[in-house]
């Protein structure tokens, strides 16, 4: 185990900026998820963590070591990737043990920590099968095992549930989840599936064009995202954002007008967001014309227009309203979230 | 490969394909069953698709008219070199241009791949003048070389190029990862993977070496030292006319390790094609 620190990490190809000036400290241990949408550079930088990608400013530490200009093979980490990328012609045992043969380990050593290895992962009946006889599944965990038998500093995966079907993911989620509670070894794990980092990060880097907007824990980015773009892609159904003005201790937006929590001083433009949860049905409340329900069985969501706006709703409530009439929604003032509209940051 | 054909189409169809397989396999049938008739024989209207009269002797005068079974070593020894040559050239050149990133590396290859382009009539004389030079000739040094770093090679190198193009990067940055550096990546890694494309790289080398004739017309004057192609030509009479029967016997015998390559091979051949993304 050891922590990672990345420091004004910048890449660049040629003219082109990727990556803008990272900075990480991910502490011994922890399990810190890479999210953002397709092409902010998040495998960019875990390429880059694995020595894979050549850095062009800054410094990447594993423990008290400075690995810029080290190869792969001697940063001590071990990498799952999207496809696993295990050796068709090798069985699982040759490719669970093959990092261990080319570090000069004994044969019975290698034995060892295969079995160890395949225990854990419930691989043992596996062994003598090639890739191509085993499911998605059966790959992912084969690829996984092929990282745990070196016992790195640091484990490195990338987007590795994205081959697999819903059920499997979120199956493979949990043990993912559960491997790292059992073996402590500090983990980055990129993903562009914001379930995915809510539910196994202890912390989450949210990155968009080759910035990180926010760092924190889960829950953290969800109740106080600290701009817009953390706010609408954190959380699903994703939260509604209203433009308008704060005037007069009210939120003016384009036919609606809302209240707003206490203490707010900021005036002027600004964006008014509140997750689809936090509206609750109420007789005193602002008029919305329904336009879709989706009863869940535990919830119902509900499609609806706020003066111009259209919103999503979700009710724990059964909802009874039909497409085209009127439903009376009131904005839970604790949980609402305010955004400077210049900037995007949060005022509130 | 299962089809859902009806019983009719595919009676229809087998019968088109054995009209189809007529061209193919009349000549090979005729050399054969020419080599067992007396010369005679050969050239009867209608001609006999079975022979009348069987004369075996034609295979002992094969040997006896020429040291055939020395020719036959030379065929085979250069062909085994050049196709283990090119195999290792082909190899190592192909991953370069595919995985190894190096200044002006694709303007390099298709000057390379231009080399396809020159035929080989245009370069024999230069290359007989290169070969005098190295004292060379008459010996079997030009029939190892060329092939290897010629245009066969080339031709092998794109092969192995396209194959090596299509495994997946990943497949060596787990190595990177793991521990390899860049030959034991190629050689642990890529190259049993390229198997296939190894496999038909092996038969086409083979077969082009086997059936060589320009350069050893050119380059070799002894009878010890001629190939098979070169040899074929030596069975005539005092007068220059051809021996036929005696030289379709030592076609029949040159064909043989040919045939049986491609019988035991053809799969790996097609498949190996098949991965780099050419057409057989």
């Amino acid at each position: 185990m050891a922590p990672v620190s990345l420091h004004s990490v910048r890449k660049a190809y040629g003219e082109v900026q990727i990556l803008h000036g990272i900075d990480v400290d991910i502490a011994d241990g922890e399990f810190i998820v890479l999210v953002g949408p397709s092409g902010c550079g998040k495998s960019t930088l875990l390429r880059m963590i694995a020595g894979l990608e050549t850095i062009t400013k800054g410094d990447i530490r594993i423990g008290d070591r400075v690995v810029n200009d080290l190869e792969p093979k001697d940063r001590d980490i071990a990498m799952v990737f999207q496809n696993y990328a295990l050796y068709p012609h090798m069985t699982v045992a040759t490719n669970m043990g093959f990092s261990l043969e080319h570090r000069g380990a004994s044969k019975t050593e290698i034995a060892e920590r295969v079995k160890w290895a395949a225990d854990i992962l419930d691989l043992s009946h596996l062994l003598d099968r090639f890739p191509r006889q085993l499911s998605g599944g059966q790959r992912q965990r084969v690829a996984m095992g092929r990282a745990i038998v070196r016992n790195p500093q640091v484990f490195l995966f990338d987007e590795p549930l994205s081959n697999l079907d819903a059920k499997l993911r979120v199956l493979m989620r949990g043990e993912i989840k559960s491997l790292h509670h059992r073996l402590g070894v500090t983990t980055v794990y990129v993903t562009h599936d914001q379930i995915e980092a809510m539910t196994m990060a202890d912390r989450i880097v949210v990155m968009n064009a080759g910035r990180v907007e926010q760092i924190g824990a889960p829950l953290e980015l969800y109740d106080r995202p600290s701009n817009l773009f953390v706010a609408g892609f954190i959380g699903s159904p994703a939260m509604n954002i209203l433009g308008g003005t704060i005037d007069g201790g009210q939120f003016k937006a384009a036919g609606v007008t809302l209240p707003l929590p206490a203490g707010v001083t900021a005036t002027g433009a600004a964006s008014y967001g509140i997750r689809p949860e936090h509206f609750q049905l109420s007789p005193d409340g602002l008029p919305a014309t329904v336009s879709l329900v989706e009863p869940m069985g535990s919830e119902t969501q509900v499609t609806m227009t706020l003066g111009e706006h259209v919103i999503t709703g979700v009710f724990r409530e059964r909802v009874s309203a039909r497409p085209g009439e009127t439903i009376h929604i009131l904005p839970d003032l604790a949980a609402v979230h305010l955004f400077d509209a210049a900037t995007g940051q949060r005022i509130n | 490969m299962r089809t859902d054909l009806s019983p009719r189409l595919r009676v229809a169809l087998y019968g088109l394909m054995c009209v189809l397989l007529i061209p193919f396999v009349f000549p090979t049938w005729w050399m054969i069953t020419s080599s067992v008739k007396p010369i005679s024989d050969i050239f009867a209207f209608p001609p006999d698709l079975w022979p009348r009269r069987f004369d075996f002797s034609t295979y002992q005068r094969v040997f006896e008219l020429q040291p055939f079974a020395r020719q036959y070593w030379n065929s085979a020894y250069i062909a085994a070199i050049v196709t283990a040559g090119t195999m290792v050239v082909s190899s190592m050149a192909g991953y370069a241009f595919a995985r190894i990133k190096f200044p002006f590396s694709n303007a390099i290859f298709m000057v390379v791949l231009l080399g396809l382009l020159i035929p080989s009539e245009v370069t024999i004389v230069p290359l007989f003048q290169i070969f005098l030079g190295w004292g060379m000739i008459n010996t079997h040094w030009p029939l190892i070389l060329v092939p290897i770093f010629g245009a066969p090679s080339v031709f092998a190198t794109f092969v192995m190029r396209q194959f090596f193009i299509a495994l997946p990067v990943e497949l060596e940055e787990a190595a990177r990862v793991d521990g390899l550096g860049r030959f034991k990546i190629f050689w642990t890694i890529a190259l049993p993977l390229a198997k296939p494309a190894l496999g038909a790289v092996a038969i086409f080398t083979f077969l082009h070496s086997w059936n060589l004739y320009l350069e050893p017309i050119v380059f070799l004057s002894s009878t010890q030292m001629f190939t098979l192609p070169q040899a074929l030509t030596q069975f005539t009479d005092a007068y220059g006319g051809a021996m036929w029967n005696i030289q379709l016997a030592a076609a029949t015998m040159t064909a043989i390790p040919v045939l049986l390559v491609f019988i035991v091979a053809q799969k790996q051949f097609v498949e190996g094609l098949a991965h780099t993304g050419l057409k057989g």
